[in-house]
């Protein structure tokens, strides 16, 4: 049987967790990997991210390097809250 | 106790013993507590996330919190005539002479019925994922509500059956809830539904002894506590330690 279809929320929480596992720090190229998303719709989710202050795109040794913010890990926390209430109370 | 003089053949109850005259209240308002802070914050989560599940989960606890308010103002009408002598209680007394204790008694019980039943028929609805676009099964199930309500104004043992027919199928949802997540939240909320759907059994008999009312009463509080705790522990949650990378 197919997995659910993932909601944007969970997208952009499943992005975050990329993140935060490699300590706040990812390639783009990783996070391709991790995010399990084409690469136009992880841009668009990038965007949103960058617009939304949760993470910022820098330059590290002239690589590409996304960076999560704090603004990132209060969603991400803020998520887990909803998911396990939305969990323990059968939602 | 039943208090006849009471206008449209509405039936004015009274079950606790004089001993136990609000207290009874104070658990009721440990139920409003639990349910204004499940209101509030699955409404925050509908704001936040747009899904309607939240606002129906919101709307049910909303409902339950108007039933239990009904309740402590249809009992504390009976238990405390002397409001009514209070500066402003003796000039709305004033305005509103026809309403009698017993009359506000009557009132706020078919209020508490109807609004318990709604509150529990939602969360039914939702936790047995019912698709919400079956209209003709929802305006069935309200219909059911009406008349249950209507009907345990005579017979008020009925609503009892009823909310334990209600309660015994959203614990049993919550049984396989909690077979499927395992989390120790779920396990607080499927015991804290058990122990409420105990109390109901309880009330089913409060005719027969005004000890068994205080028995289902703290019951009641103590499913309501138990329904308190994962709320409790969802919010302790601390977030990950994290550095800030510069």
């Amino acid at each position: 049987m197919s997995e659910k279809r993932r909601g944007k929320l969970e997208i952009i929480a499943d992005i975050l967790r990329s993140i935060q596992s490699k300590n706040g720090r990812i390639k783009p190229t990783h996070l391709l990997y991790k995010s399990n998303l084409s690469h136009a719709k992880l841009k668009e989710y990038i965007d949103v991210l960058m617009k939304k202050g949760m993470i910022e795109e820098k330059q590290e040794k002239g690589k590409k390097m996304f960076l999560m913010k704090e603004l990132g890990y209060k969603f991400l926390l803020e998520f887990e809250r909803i998911k396990e209430f939305s969990d323990s109370f059968g939602l | 106790m039943l208090f006849d003089n009471v206008p449209y053949g509405l039936p004015s109850y009274i079950f606790s013993p004089k001993w136990f005259y609000g207290f009874d209240s104070i658990i009721e308002s440990v139920a409003v507590i639990v349910s204004i802070l499940l209101v509030y914050y699955s409404y925050k989560c509908f704001k936040l996330t747009h899904e309607n599940r939240y606002l129906y989960f919101s709307t049910a606890f909303l409902s339950l919190t108007f039933a239990f308010l009904a309740k402590i103002i249809g009992t504390l009408a009976i238990y405390k005539p002397k409001i009514t002598r209070s500066a402003v209680g003796s000039s709305i007394h004033e305005t509103f002479n026809t309403l009698t204790p017993s009359y506000i008694n009557a009132v706020a019980f078919v209020v508490f019925i109807f609004f318990m039943l709604l509150g529990f028929m939602i969360l039914f609805l939702i936790i047995s994922r019912l698709t919400w676009k079956n209209q003709r099964i929802l305006a069935l199930l309200v219909y059911f509500v009406f008349l249950a309500t209507w009907i345990s104004t005579i017979h008020y043992q009925l609503f009892y059956v009823t909310t334990f027919v209600l309660l015994s199928l959203i614990t049993y949802s919550y049984y396989r809830n909690y077979q499927e997540i395992k989390s120790v939240n779920a396990r607080f909320v499927l015991f804290a539904f058990s122990i409420i759907l105990i109390s109901q059994a309880f009330f089913i008999f409060i005719i027969y002894s005004r000890t068994v009312y205080v028995l289902a009463e703290l019951i009641q509080l103590l499913g309501f506590i138990y329904l308190l705790i994962p709320f409790v522990l969802i919010f302790k949650k601390k977030p990950k330690k994290h550095k800030l990378v510069k």
